[in-house]
């Protein structure tokens, strides 16, 4: 992928990362029971990335360790999205490739087949404990 | 290379390349030296249709992008659960053009 493709792409997945942020805000004390996971409507089962949602709203009041027990996913989100924007500016600024080249870098750690095994394991067991909790 | 050996090559690996690209393979593997045979043959090639029966089954798991070898995207797409459905949904008429793209880079490797 080239570096002004990634930029783009990156600025407009935190740009809806962040309206769907604000809208969820706005939602919360509703208590509905609504979910855009495709996954989760469609089978009825949490997918692995289910209740990071509500773990990044938990992490915006400071509640760390709720937000850790409901999903860690979103500690990983948090930080793309606290990050990325400063990150990009950085570089657009200063006209050089950090990110992107981080970016390949992550790419080519994530094709070790041993790396991609623990993750893959952590997913699985993060999918296990979601199930278990009923998200 | 021998034309029978590419045109044989062609025949079994249409559906793996993007129409416009066939002409422009056939010419350059013409060009090419004989014991880059073996190597053309190795290319680990990823089926469009296949790949599209994964993304309709796990393209919210974004499995279909580690696949073709998008892992950026793969993760990104795991972590948002497909982009809250919307970007799996997307991913599933684009993911057949974009796996026949990536065999072509493969490719291209060979071919300079």
């Amino acid at each position: 992928m080239t570096r002004n493709r990634l930029y783009l792409l990156f600025i407009v997945a935190l740009l809806a990362g962040y309206t769907y942020l604000t809208w969820a805000l706005n939602q919360q004390h509703e208590h509905s029971t609504f979910t855009p996971c495709v996954f989760k409507n469609a089978t009825g089962i949490a997918c692995p990335s289910c209740g990071s949602t509500r773990s990044v709203l938990l992490l915006t009041h400071g509640d760390l360790k709720s937000a850790f027990m409901l999903n860690p996913f979103g500690f990983i989100i948090a930080t793309i999205m606290l990050a990325g924007p400063f990150w990009i500016l950085y570089d657009v600024i200063s006209k050089k490739n950090t990110l992107h080249g981080a970016y390949q870098k992550f790419e080519q750690a994530l094709k070790t087949k041993w790396i991609a095994a623990i993750l893959i394991l952590l997913v699985v067991a993060n999918w296990i404990w979601n199930i278990n909790k009923g998200l | 290379m021998d034309s029978q050996k590419v045109d044989l090559y062609l025949m079994t690996n249409a559906k793996f390349f993007q129409p416009q690209h066939l002409n422009y393979i056939r010419e350059r593997l013409l060009l090419l030296d004989e014991s880059k045979w073996f190597m053309i043959q190795g290319i680990d090639l990823k089926d469009p249709t296949t790949i599209l029966i994964v993304s309709i089954v796990a393209g919210s798991l974004g499995i279909d992008r580690f696949m073709i070898g998008d892992t950026g995207l793969g993760v990104a797409k795991l972590l948002t659960c497909g982009g809250l459905g919307i970007w799996a949904l997307i991913d599933w008429f684009l993911i057949m053009d974009l796996t026949r793209q990536k065999n072509m880079e493969k490719l291209q490797q060979f071919l300079q």
